[in-house]
Order: structure tokens, then sequence, then C-alpha cells
């Protein structure tokens, strides 16, 4: 099991802790950058490994469904882990995202967002400037 | 048969490496030893252990000092306050200038020792295997070296990668080398391997988006080749990440019915699959596992 790290008195001035842009290709290295800085900012580890789960969900939908490519910015806000992850697809607005958790028969398209949802404290998702920007936040403490 | 007798099955991400764990791995670029170097390092100064890099003595420094640090914020304190050090075999071995097997497994016994005094949980050693050359050792005495060092990890302090360069060491020097180490690493951040054998199928590393159409393929074809009427064995425990595009798939593939299914995976994966449905699945059952080398 990872210790968890505390955050030290000198962060980042404006609370952020990473800023990429990313493919397919880079989502493993993402996915530990992401993880570091999480155990960093003070998120518990019994909520890391969700919060990693989620990231990649979202940054694997704008992948899949907004040009092969997207930009994450992590940042510690207040409370929050916050990360937002925007990209140049078409967009798609919140109400996509299932109520319940879909079946398994047919597509099972949205169990993906169903459980970011789920296992975010808040889950956001707006048009940018080209495409859809998602901000998922977790509490850290 | 049981996982552990399926080929493959001492692979694992550099994720799952544990204190006590000697491994293998590989590597055909700078760019895979960074990445299993930097990983590796942080995740030694995240369990609170003593880090140290035995590095290519033809590397400079100051490089490899920032592929460690841009690995996040955590890095530089470590490297500051020397929990993170950079050396090579050749100032392990000082003032000798000869490698032997006993000297270097007295020094990094010694290491190890030091780096419990100083406070820390353990020692760990990432050794770029580019000293053989250095030191122009004989590779024959270092393939006795790696058969013959359990002594250094019995008890559960120190762990070590070795690390070998595919441009240099021979094919046959790389397999020997392989076979003679516990463990052995993939060679980059985000691979996936899958192993099939009679009755149970092992997936070892990541499987995300990229991976996605494999993992998918290979759940399907083992579910086809198993008997309706046996048991299935699907071994996620060395599996480091288990996208949800990838778990829904497994889920759903289960959910066709077919033979009885056995997951053993890892608390954070079960918890998933459970959020996903999988109680619902009769046919399926979760074994949470620890990581097992």
């Amino acid at each position: 099991m990872l210790a968890d790290f505390r955050r030290p008195s000198h962060g980042e001035a404006d609370g952020r802790l990473l800023d990429r842009h990313f493919t397919a290709r880079d989502l493993p290295l993402l996915r530990v950058l992401v993880e570091e800085r999480a155990a960093w900012a003070g998120l518990p580890e019994a909520r890391r490994g969700d919060f990693v789960l989620a990231v990649d969900e979202i940054a694997t939908n704008a992948i899949e469904h907004a040009g092969g490519r997207g930009h994450l910015v992590l940042r510690r806000v207040g409370g929050e882990l916050e990360c937002t992850i925007s990209d140049n697809g078409p967009g798609f607005s919140e109400e996509v995202i299932p109520d319940v958790l879909p079946g398994l028969d047919g597509a099972h398209t949205g169990r993906g967002l169903w459980l970011t949802r789920l296992v975010s404290d808040r889950l956001a998702v707006r048009a940018g400037s080209f495409g859809a920007v998602v901000t998922l936040a977790m509490r850290v403490r | 048969m049981p996982a552990s007798e399926v080929e493959g099955s001492r692979l694992m991400p550099v994720h799952h490496m544990r204190p006590g764990d000697h491994a293998f791995v590989s590597y055909g670029d700078g760019e895979s030893r960074s990445q299993i170097m930097a990983t590796y390092a942080w995740l030694g100064v995240a369990r609170g252990e003593k880090v140290t890099i035995y590095a290519d003595p033809r590397l400079d420094e100051r490089e490899m000092r920032h592929t460690v640090h841009a690995r996040g914020p955590s890095m530089a304190p470590a490297l500051g306050r020397g929990q993170v050090e950079f050396s090579t075999m050749r100032a392990l071995l000082s003032p000798d200038r000869e490698f032997t097997v006993r000297r270097q497994q007295s020094r990094l016994a010694e290491e190890t020792e030091r780096a419990l005094h100083q406070g820390y949980t353990g020692f760990r050693a990432f050794i770029d295997m580019a000293w053989v050359a250095d030191l122009n050792a004989d590779v024959a005495v270092v393939i006795h070296r790696e058969t013959h060092a359990d002594h250094l990890f019995a008890d559960g302090h120190y762990s070590e990668i070795c690390a070998y360069d595919q441009r240099w060491f021979a094919r046959d020097v790389l397999d020997q080398m392989a076979e003679a180490h516990p463990c052995r690493l993939l060679d980059r951040l985000g691979l996936l391997s899958i192993t099939a054998a009679e009755d149970t199928l092992l997936v070892v590393g990541e499987a995300d988006v990229s991976g996605r159409a494999r993992f998918t393929g290979g759940v399907r074809a083992a579910l086809a080749r198993t008997d309706r009427s046996a048991l299935l064995t699907i071994d996620l425990s060395r599996l480091h990440f288990l996208s949800l595009g990838c778990a829904t798939d497994l889920l759903a593939l289960a959910a066709v019915g077919g033979p009885r299914l056995s997951v053993a995976c890892s608390p954070l994966v079960a918890r998933t699959l459970r959020r996903l449905g999988s109680d619902a699945l009769p046919q399926l059952a979760l074994i949470e596992v620890s990581r097992q080398c």
C-alpha cells in the first residue's frame, strides 16, 4: 500500500498540479502522473484508484469520440482535487449520462460515464470553445 | 492448471514491485528505461524506501535527475534529502576495482542496512546492467550472481530491478538473464500480456483503450474453448489497470452464458466489477487477491 503524502505548504501557486495534452499512447504515463499528484495532494489511497479510473474514462472518451486527443489539467482547488479534460470533438451534454446503470445487453453504452459520476464528488460537462469540457472532482479530506 | 504454472506467471508490471522482489527488465531505448526507472523510483519514495539508481556510467546524471524530478512534485524533496540517489556499480564496489559476486552482494546488504538505520522502510535499487561492460565482467559470473541472490531479498527489505539493454546484450544472454530472475517486468508502461492455458487466462499489465480489443478478444476466445461444464479462471491479479470499457466487456461476455468464471483480481478491480453489476451474474465469482510474484 502506498503511503498518503501530505501536501507541502509551498504547493503550486494556482493549485495546478499537471497540464498535459494527450493521445491514446500517453494514457499509461498520464495515469501514473495523475496518481502521483493525487497522492501528493492528499487524496486518500482508498479513493485514488477510483479517481485514476474516472480520469482515464473521460480521457478515453475524448480519444474515442473527439479526434483522438485531449487536454488535461489537474488542480487542487480548496478541499478538492479537480481534473478538467477538454477536447475538440462534437461535444456532449450531461444528459447522455444515464441515471441508472445500463444493462449488459445491446451496446451497453454509458456505463463508464455512469460509474465516473458515481465515484466523483462533482462531475460537470459544458461546451468549450471547440468541444466538450468535462470536470470531475473529489474531496481530498 | 493453477495460474502459478501458466507460462508468463512471473511477469508483472513495474507498479507491482514490492519489497523483496528481484526483477529482470530489458529495454530497447532510453525512453522505456526512463519510464520504468522513474516509476520504480516514485513508488519507492511513496513507500518510504531509500532508492538508489546505479546508472549507465555513460549517461549524464543531470538528465536522469530531470527524468526523476519530472515524475511529480514528491520527487524534488526526495532528491533534495537524499532519499533518491544516483550512483554507479563502479562507485558501489569502490575501492575494489573488479566485480565479484561476494563484494557486490555484501555492499548491497550494507546499503540496505544503512537505509534501515536512516529510518527508511527499505532499500530499492535500479541497476542498469551497462556496468557489465564498464567493469568488463564475465557474463557467466553475472548469471551465477542473479541465480544466487535469494538471501539479499529474504527479509523483504531489499528490492532490485536489473535493466538490460537489448542493443548490447545478445538475445540468448537476455533469455538466460530473464530466466534467472524470480520476476520479469513488462518493459514499458501500458503493455498488456495475455497468456492462455487450458482452463486459465492470465492477463498482466494494463488493459486500457489501446489494449481493449485484445483483452476482449482474449476473454471471448477463452470462453469459447472452455467446456460449458468447466470452470474458467481469469487471473487479473497482475493487472495494474482495468479500464471501465474493458470491465464492461468482461461482464457482457460473462452475461451471455457459458462456463463458470472465477475472476482473481485486486480489491480495486473487484469493487469496480461489483459496481458495474457483477453480483447479478451467478456464473461469475470474484476472488480478491493480493499481488504475488
